[in-house]
C-alpha cells in the first residue's frame, strides 16, 4: 500500500509534464501520421488516399528536390562553421581572462534573441543592397551585391545569420574546456608540446563528448530551421527557392496551398533524414568520441 | 501530504485544462446554432457582445476602418469589436489556420476566392438577414451576384475595383514623356518605359518587372484574343507565354525596367517597399482602389490607366467587387455581425469615413454622399472604374480555382527568366507542365 502511494505520488508530480506531452506532443504527432496518407484542406475532412502523398514526394514535385537541396547545403555548411566560431570563441573566452562573465553574456546574446522575428528582420536589413554590410564593403572599394535578393547569394545570407547565433553552444564549450584537467596542459608543457600539439592531443580528445552532443543538436535544429527564411524572403522562400528551406516549403504547402495532407508527409520525410543523420552521427560516435572515465 | 484535497485540487485544475483542449469541438454546434438567427440576440438582451474582425490593407485603410468601428461602438453600447489588421502578405494563410481551428474572426474581408470558403462551409450564410438588418437592394445585381452561391447571400460588396496600372505622373512629366492615353498599345508602353529609363539615368526605371504579374498576364492574353482559364481549362499556349516573357526580357535587357533582385527586395505589392512611392519606378500594377495607400507615401502625384491593347483591343475585364466583409461560420453573433456589415455600406457617416480605400462604395447614396465632398484621389480611382466599365470587353471573369499556386509558380517562371537561371523556351515548357498538373488537381477536387 505504502508503495502504490509513492508511485501516486511520483505520477502526481509528473503529471503537469505528461498531459503536456500526451495533448501538445503525442497526439498531433499520431494526427500528422494518420493525415499524411489523407488529402485534407484544413478545412474540410480529410479524405484517406494511401501513399498517395509519398508517392508524389518522390515522383512529382521539382520544388521538394529544390527545397531539399537548399536544405542541405545550408545545414553542411552553417553546422561546422556555427561549431568552429564556438569552439574558437570558447577558447578565446576560457584563456582566464577578466571580466569573462560580461563577454559571454554578450557573445550569448544573439543567440537569446535569434529564433526571433526581430532579428531576421534586421539582418534583412544589414544585407539589403545599401544595408551596413555593403556600406562597409563600399570603404574598401568593393560593391557588394544584392545579398537577399540574388539567388546565388541568398542561402549564405541565412547561413551566416546562422553561424552568428553561435553563443548556446560556446557556453557548452565553454563549459566542456572547464573540465578539461589543467595538469594535462602543464605536463605537455613540460614536455616541450606547443599550442597545436596541446589542441590536437588534449583538448579535441578530451572535448569529443561535447562536440558530439552540439553537433547532434545544432544538426537537427539546422534542419528544422523555419523564422529566418520565412522572414527574409518574405514567406516566399524566393528568389527561385535559394531560400526555400525544408520547413516553410511544407509551411507553404500546408497553410498557402491548403495541402495539409501532404504537409504531413513531408514532415515525417523530415524526421526520416533527421534520424538517419542522427543515427549516423550515433554509429559513428564510437569511432571518435572519447570518454575519459573508461566508458566507451 | 498527499491528502484528499490536494489531489482533488490538480485534479481539477488538469481538468480546466482539458476543457481547454475540446474547446474547438464546440464550435460545431455553435455552427449549427448560427444559422438560426433568433437563438442568439444577446446584444437586445444587454448583455456585452465582443466581436472580432479580420482585414488587410495599408495604414489609410487600418486607420479609417477603426474609425468607422469605433463609431459603430458608441451606436450600439455593449458592443465592441477588436480589429485584427495586417498587410495582404499572410493574411490568408492565418485565416486558414484559424479557421482549421475554429476561432476565426467573426468578421472577416475576403478577396476573390470567396467562393473556396463557401464551399468549404467556412462563411455564413447572409440570406437571413436581408432585408431587415442587411439591406443591399441600393446595389448593382451583379455586385450581389458575385457573392451569392446557390441562390445564398455568403458576402457584401465594399467596393467595386479593377486590375489597373497604377502610374507616376511626376515621373513622366519630369521625362517629358506624354501620360499613358486610354487606348495606348504595347508598342506605346514599350516606348514610354524605354524613354523614362532613358530621360531619368540610373536607379530609375519605366516600369516594374510585370512578367510576373497574375494580371498584367492575364490582361495581355486577352488583348491576344486568349484566356488565362474558362470553364476548367486553360485557353493559351507556350508561344503565347514565350512572346509575353520575351518582351520583358527585351526592356530588362534595355535596362528599361526594374532589374530581377531590385525587384525582389522592393517588391511592388509591399506599399511602403514600392519604389514607385520614391519617384524611381514610374508603372507598377495594383488593384485600382490600393492607389489611396500609395499615395498617402508620396508627394508625387499618381494615377491610373488600362493595361495596354493588343491586336483583339482591350484585355481589361470589367470591374468586380474587388473585397467582400463575411462572417465565419461559427460567429455567435450572426445578427450583430449583420448590422455591422450594413453599417458599414449604408450608412452615410460610416461610408463618408470610409471613402473608396475598398474600392467605388456599392451603395449609389454613399457614391453621392462621397461625390460632393470627394479628394482628388478618389475622383482618379471614381473617373478609372467608369473607363474600364466603358471600354472592357463584356466578358464575365472566371477566377482560376488554385489561385494562390498559380500565382507563385508564375512568379517562381518570371524569377528563372529574370535572373538568367533558365532560358524563356524551356522555362516555360516547364510552367506549361505544372499549370496542367494544377489544372488536374483543380478538377479533382
Amino acid at each position: 500500500m505504502q508503495k502504490y502511494k509513492t508511485y501516486a505520488a511520483g505520477y502526481l508530480f509528473l503529471l503537469p509534464w505528461l498531459i503536456g506531452l500526451i495533448f501538445l506532443y503525442l497526439s498531433p504527432i499520431f494526427a500528422s501520421l494518420y493525415l499524411s496518407f489523407t488529402k485534407y484542406d484544413l478545412l474540410t475532412a480529410p479524405k484517406w488516399i494511401g501513399f498517395d502523398n509519398y508517392k508524389t514526394m518522390f515522383t512529382d514535385d521539382y520544388r521538394l528536390g529544390d527545397s531539399i537541396k537548399v536544405t542541405f547545403q545550408y545545414v553542411l555548411i552553417s553546422v561546422p562553421f556555427r561549431l568552429a566560431f564556438a569552439l574558437g570563441l570558447a577558447m578565446l573566452l576560457n584563456q582566464g581572462m577578466k571580466f569573462l562573465g560580461v563577454y559571454r553574456t554578450i557573445y550569448y546574446i544573439p543567440s537569446l534573441l535569434g529564433g526571433s522575428v526581430a532579428i531576421s528582420v534586421l539582418w534583412k536589413q544589414v544585407f539589403d543592397k545599401d544595408g551596413i554590410f555593403n556600406q562597409g564593403l563600399a570603404l574598401m572599394g568593393i560593391e557588394g551585391p544584392n545579398w537577399i535578393a540574388d539567388p546565388k547569394y541568398a542561402i549564405y545570407s541565412l547561413i551566416g545569420l546562422s553561424v552568428w547565433q553561435f553563443g548556446s553552444v560556446m557556453i557548452i564549450f565553454l563549459a566542456g574546456l572547464k573540465q578539461i584537467p589543467q595538469e594535462l596542459y602543464e605536463a605537455a608543457t613540460v614536455d616541450g608540446a606547443g599550442i597545436f600539439r596541446k589542441f590536437s592531443r588534449i583538448t579535441m580528445p578530451l572535448l569529443t563528448p561535447v562536440i558530439f552532443f552540439n553537433l547532434t543538436i545544432t544538426l537537427i535544429q539546422s534542419f528544422q530551421t523555419f523564422t529566418k527564411a520565412f522572414i527574409i524572403s518574405g514567406g516566399s522562400g524566393g528568389p527561385i527557392n535559394s531560400t526555400l528551406l525544408y520547413s516553410l516549403y511544407l509551411y507553404i504547402k500546408g497553410f498557402t496551398f491548403l495541402d495539409m495532407g501532404y504537409a504531413s508527409a513531408m514532415a515525417w520525410l523530415l524526421l526520416i533524414i533527421i534520424a538517419a543523420f542522427t543515427g549516423l552521427l550515433f554509429l559513428t560516435s564510437r569511432y571518435w568520441v572519447y570518454y575519459s572515465d573508461g566508458r566507451n | 501530504m498527499f491528502n484528499k484535497k490536494t489531489i482533488t485540487m490538480v485534479l481539477l485544475a488538469s481538468m480546466t485544462m482539458l476543457a481547454a483542449c475540446s474547446k474547438s469541438a464546440d464550435n460545431t454546434n455553435k455552427e449549427s446554432a448560427a444559422s438560426q438567427p433568433a437563438a442568439t440576440s444577446s446584444a437586445a438582451s444587454g448583455k456585452k457582445v465582443e466581436l472580432r474582425m479580420s482585414w488587410w490593407g495599408s495604414d489609410e485603410r487600418h486607420e479609417r476602418t477603426q474609425k468607422v468601428i469605433e463609431l459603430f461602438e458608441q451606436k450600439n453600447p455593449g458592443v465592441t469589436i477588436t480589429g485584427e489588421y495586417s498587410g495582404f502578405d499572410g493574411y490568408m494563410d492565418k485565416l486558414n489556420t484559424q479557421i482549421a481551428a475554429g476561432n476565426a474572426p467573426d468578421l472577416i474581408q475576403m478577396g476573390g476566392n470567396i467562393k473556396e470558403y463557401v464551399d468549404k462551409k467556412a462563411l455564413l450564410d447572409l440570406t437571413p438577414y436581408v432585408g431587415n438588418v442587411l439591406h443591399v437592394d441600393d446595389f448593382n445585381g451583379g455586385l450581389v451576384k458575385a457573392a451569392t452561391f446557390e441562390d445564398k447571400l455568403y458576402g457584401v460588396t465594399l467596393g467595386v475595383s479593377s486590375s489597373s496600372l497604377l502610374y507616376n505622373a511626376s515621373m513622366f512629366e519630369k521625362a517629358g514623356v506624354p501620360l499613358p492615353a486610354d487606348n495606348w498599345t504595347y508598342d506605346d508602353f514599350k516606348t514610354s518605359v524605354l524613354q523614362i529609363a532613358q530621360k531619368l539615368g540610373k536607379g530609375n526605371y519605366g516600369s516594374y518587372d510585370l512578367s510576373s504579374d497574375a494580371a498584367s498576364l492575364a490582361s495581355y492574353l486577352g488583348s491576344i484574343g486568349k484566356e488565362v482559364y474558362r470553364d476548367g481549362e486553360r485557353h493559351f499556349d507556350n508561344q503565347d507565354l514565350i512572346n509575353w516573357f520575351a518582351m520583358w526580357d527585351e526592356l530588362r535587357k534595355a535596362g528599361a525596367i526594374v532589374p530581377a533582385d531590385v525587384q525582389v527586395a522592393n517588391p511592388p505589392t509591399a506599399v511602403d517597399k514600392s519604389l514607385i512611392v520614391k519617384g524611381q519606378v514610374a508603372i507598377q500594377s495594383a488593384s485600382a482602389s490600393q492607389i489611396f495607400g500609395f499615395q498617402e507615401l508620396t508627394q508625387d502625384k499618381l494615377g491610373l490607366t488600362v493595361y495596354p491593347n493588343g491586336p483583339a483591343g482591350s484585355g481589361m475585364v470589367p470591374p468586380i467587387s474587388g473585397q467582400f466583409i463575411t462572417s465565419y461560420s461559427g460567429t455567435e453573433h450572426p445578427e450583430i455581425v449583420a448590422k455591422f456589415m450594413d453599417f458599414m455600406v449604408n450608412d452615410p457617416e460610416a461610408g463618408v469615413i470610409l471613402g473608396s480605400t475598398r474600392g467605388v462604395p456599392p451603395s449609389g447614396k454613399i457614391r453621392d454622399a462621397l461625390a460632393a465632398q470627394s479628394t482628388p484621389v478618389d475622383k482618379v480611382l471614381f473617373d478609372f472604374i467608369s473607363l474600364v466599365s466603358d471600354t472592357a470587353p463584356p466578358v464575365v471573369f472566371q477566377q482560376f480555382p488554385l489561385d494562390n499556386e498559380y500565382i507563385k509558380l508564375l512568379q517562381l517562371t518570371s524569377e528563372k527568366i529574370a535572373f538568367g537561371a533558365k532560358p524563356i523556351d524551356s522555362s516555360v515548357e516547364e510552367f506549361m507542365k505544372e499549370m496542367d498538373k494544377l489544372l488536374l488537381k483543380a478538377k479533382a477536387q
